[in-house]
């Protein structure tokens, strides 16, 4: 006798978590080979966070009507969040609120109306032309985002570059990733990690600073606790943060220290690992020197152990506050030296400081010192927050200074070689880095860029200080493009919005926080008429060719042309970009085609220079001879690990001196509070997709204010009690949450809510890195005051219709 | 009505603790366990809206330490969003354009 239809999806849904785990269960599907939960099921990559988790999309009658995990994927292990548990609800017709048709208004002030794209392209095109006509090709932009595919930012950024003849190309990974760019390449000569996620199986010392992983990276932070928890004795976990998170659930030591005094402590680490002679010393003589200053000159180990007297774990346990002690700077410091294998993980808390670069290269300190590197279990791993803010924006080319597979605008060699590939005159690619992305809305703001096109965020919400940005956005002289799936505080702002496809209506390659590419194919049809952005922008490119009359812009999307745009059309983009551009460079593709990552339950990792060598998955451990075909191919001597990163011609990994640099804005009388910002498990960014799943909106539908006990009681503030916080800049009204999560004179918002009153980037400053350009929204001064008792309050999601 | 299948993390010391816990919920059927702390969990509920709170509930017992969805079906769901019955994330915040 069958089952009934709902019995036979309970079993499917046990039998697929029993499988997870090898547990065998006393139910079977036997005889039931008739019955379907789905027509087909599609392989693709979660992009609602950077962990680059792998599932299968359910299709039934062409609608996304299931979810499940791959199993064989060593990202995820088939594992999945809330996050991924809902985004089905995004794609095709499932939501009303997709944007379906291109929408237009000359005017800021005066009301959308629905145009064809054929309008709409030649809108664009038009505006962007006059602008480089009237005022020059640096008065036009884009602004794109680590959500876009890798073949979305490839092609914007070449038709920016080799068209319009601008490197004003940027992106929000400048927002959360710059400050790792730099750190890896200042430290070990080249960007991006050089191990992997399977040292979250192998290490035996985790020392998480500055991420909240268990809400923000629930699926890596699972293999964190599975592996502390299956090895309880033996396997370290160091949390270091200004606030108790969920993530400290699992820790062994918790490091809680004021914001801004993390370079401090990272120094004073490596004074314990100094003066113990905790340190490896065999891997410092073969694979390392020491640099101090802007003109990186090299000075001695002993000028390194003088420079860190000023750091006694005694000394900086006073500036630290928090809990710090002496002996936990030390125990730490040990448990980081000796284990067998130490993995750090750091995201935004690092990168988003004023000296976030520094504070990276001392992560990386710690590792070079006590040879933490190239070996099972021992790496120094930034995540990355969004899907493809490593493989598009870092890798192909999204940022103001790089072009595609990682070269230097500046350099005259590395620019002639693109425009050499792309077929274009010698001299077209300009070689002046373009506006980076605080620059770029100063520059929108003074009217100096007339034309920008934001595809796929919400700098409306996301910039910090974003009300003196919002001016710029608005002034009725800017032309703005937005190209989005819902509508934004930006397309708020916007002339011109398109409607774009979704991941899983559209293909393309997304790479995750580990080198890894993996590729996502159109599974349903995207609502209305939204489009795929590499569709439109080829469109748009040979408008504006004529609009110039510019051949070579033409020329940029000419091996583009006649293909069908849902996946001949990207299949063109990624073999360009990864058999012309990345071919020989660090992050080589080559072997990565669309048919070998078909093949493949998880991906690539670079560097794959070949098919077949891309067929076994990549390379997991860079500069390692055996394990990295470069390392082979560029070795100079017998050494197993060589270290061929561009950046560094010595080919050492760079031990830094950097001082410990407080935040731009300390707490002052008028100021008292360190505020600072962050992500909640159910919300992701700006929560313009999660914001629209009810399930989502009804756990957290507001962002709240969250305050230490001790602070609160200070100031009368009961839970949920209204509270201003107001800084400088902006002011924000939200619920109070008193929690002992931030350290005593410090308040956390999180960052995800739409509404005027409670956009905290309304109130954080944007004071930014000098090396990486990055703000710091981490860190800011505010004070908080109670403005009256709980009041009810309503979600905010920005309408369309 | 949407189904889930996930594997709990509990705490292995006290599965049993954990266990009593979970099976006094509702709408949450337990096929199996073993001594590591996975358990086996399937979630039906009218909505998805009603299944996130189950996990939730899932995620506040003291020894849980992780929840991790396999697998999901949410077909009768789609369908009532084209019937017109349900409208995810729908009418919240005033409207902007015209």
């Amino acid at each position: 006798m069958g089952l009934s239809r709902r019995e036979f999806l309970k079993r499917t849904a046990a039998l697929t978590a029993a499988s997870y785990v090898g547990m065998n269960l006393p139910i079977s599907m036997e005889g039931e080979a008739q019955a379907t939960d789905a027509d087909s099921w599609h392989p693709g990559t979660c992009r609602l966070c950077g962990s680059g988790c792998r599932l299968e999309l359910g299709v039934k009658d062409g609608r996304a009507v299931a979810l499940r995990g791959i199993s064989k994927s060593r990202t995820n292990f088939g594992y999945l969040c809330m996050k991924g548990m809902l985004f089905y609800k995004l794609m095709g017709d499932n939501h009303p609120d997709r944007l379906k048709k291109p929408l237009y208004r000359a005017r800021k002030d005066q009301p959308f109306k629905e145009i064809s794209w054929d309008e709409a392209l030649d809108i664009a095109a038009r505006e962007f032309a006059n602008a480089v006509k009237k005022h020059g090709n640096d008065s036009v932009a884009y602004y794109g985002s680590g959500q876009a595919l890798t073949e979305e930012t490839y092609i914007f950024q070449k038709v920016m570059r080799g068209g319009l003849r601008t490197n004003n190309v940027e992106g929000n990974p400048r927002l959360c990733m710059a400050s790792a760019v730099g750190g890896y390449i200042t430290s070990f000569g080249a960007d991006e990690p050089i191990g992997s996620y399977d040292n979250f199986e192998r290490a035996s010392c985790f020392f998480i600073i500055g991420s909240n992983t268990a809400e923000a990276h629930p699926v890596l932070f699972r293999r964190i606790m599975r592996r502390k928890m299956d090895h309880r004795d033996t396997v370290k976990v160091i949390n270091a943060d200004p606030r108790i998170s969920p993530t400290s659930r699992i820790a062994d030591l918790d490091l809680v220290f004021e914001p801004g005094t993390d370079l401090a402590l990272l120094n004073a680490m490596a004074h314990v690992i100094v003066n113990e002679k905790l340190y490896d010393q065999d891997f410092i003589n073969n694979y390392s020197t020491f640099r101090k200053g802007k003109d990186k000159k090299q000075v001695s180990f002993e000028e390194y152990r003088k420079f860190l007297e000023d750091y006694t774990p005694e000394k900086v346990a006073q500036l630290c506050r928090g809990n710090m002690t002496a002996e936990k700077i030390r125990t730490a410091a040990r448990w980081f030296a000796t284990s067998e294998g130490t993995m750090s993980i750091w995201t935004m808390g690092i990168n988003q400081r004023i000296r976030g670069v520094w504070a990276n290269n001392l992560i990386h300190n710690l590792h070079i010192l006590t040879g933490q590197l190239c070996r099972p279990g021992a790496d120094s791993f930034s995540l990355t927050g969004q899907p493809n803010a490593c493989g598009g924006v870092r890798e192909g080319g999204g940022l103001c200074h790089i072009l595609p597979a990682h070269r230097l605008v500046k350099k005259d060699k590395l620019r002639h070689q693109v425009e050499k590939l792309w077929g274009i005159p010698e001299g077209r690619i300009p070689p002046k880095p373009g506006y980076h992305t605080v620059a770029m809305f100063e520059a929108v703001n003074q009217g100096k860029i007339k034309a920008i096109w934001i595809n796929c965020t919400s700098p409306a919400q996301s910039l910090p200080n974003c009300d003196k940005y919002k001016k710029g956005m608005a002034r009725d002289d800017v032309f703005m493009v937005v190209s989005d799936i819902f509508p934004t505080r930006t397309t708020e702002l916007a002339n011109l919005i398109l409607p774009t496809a979704f991941i899983f209506e559209k293909t393309g390659v997304y790479g995750c926080t580990e080198r890894r590419s993996q590729l996502t194919r159109k599974a349903v049809n995207a609502p209305g008429e939204a489009k795929p952005e590499v569709w439109m922008v080829r469109e748009w490119a040979l408008r504006l060719s004529r609009e110039l009359n510019d051949p070579v812009i033409k020329k940029c999307v000419e091996p583009f042309m006649g293909k069908e745009p849902d996946y001949e059309l990207p299949r063109s983009i990624w073999m360009e970009y990864t058999q012309k551009l990345t071919k020989g460079r660090d992050n080589d593709l080559s072997g990565a085609t669309y048919e070998v990552l078909a093949k493949l339950p998880d991906g690539v990792q670079w560097p794959a220079p070949t098919e077949a060598f891309a067929l076994k998955g990549g390379t997991d451990i860079k500069f390692v001879r055996g394990i990295d075909p470069l390392a082979d191919k560029h070795a100079q001597n017998e050494m197993p690990y060589q270290f061929y990163g561009p950046a560094h011609p010595d080919r050492k990994l760079w031990i830094w001196l950097r001082p410990q640099k407080g935040p731009a804005e300390m707490p002052d009388e008028e100021y008292p509070f360190y505020l600072s910002t962050g992500r909640i498990i159910d919300h992701w960014h700006t929560s313009s997709m999660t914001g629209r799943v009810m399930e989502l909106v009804r756990a957290n539908p507001y962002a709240f204010v969250e305050i230490n006990p001790k602070d609160a009681e200070k100031l009368g503030i009961k839970p949920n009690d209204m509270v201003e916080v107001v800084s400088r800049r902006g002011r924000n009204v939200l619920p109070a949450k008193v929690y002992v999560g931030p350290c005593e004179g410090m308040v956390f918002v999180y960052w995800h809510d739409m509404a005027e009153d409670r956009m905290i980037n309304r109130v954080t400053k944007d004071a930014f890195d000098p090396g990486s350009k990055e703000p710091e929204f981490k860190i800011c001064a505010c004070r908080i005051k109670k403005v009256s008792g709980p009041k009810p309050l309503k979600p905010f999601i920005v309408e369309m219709s | 009505m949407p189904i889930g299948g996930f594997v709990v993390n509990v705490h292995p010391d006290f599965i049993e603790t954990a266990l009593d816990a979970l099976k006094a919920m509702k709408g949450l059927e337990i096929h199996g366990s073993d001594d590591k702390g996975n358990v086996i969990v399937v979630l039906e509920s009218d909505t998805s809206e009603q299944m996130e709170q189950q996990v939730k509930s899932i995620m506040a017992v003291e020894q849980v330490l992780s929840v991790g969805l396999t697998y999901f079906n949410a077909e009768d769901e789609v369908e009532k969003i084209e019937a017109g019955i349900l409208r995810p994330g729908r009418s919240f915040g005033k409207k902007q354009f015209q």
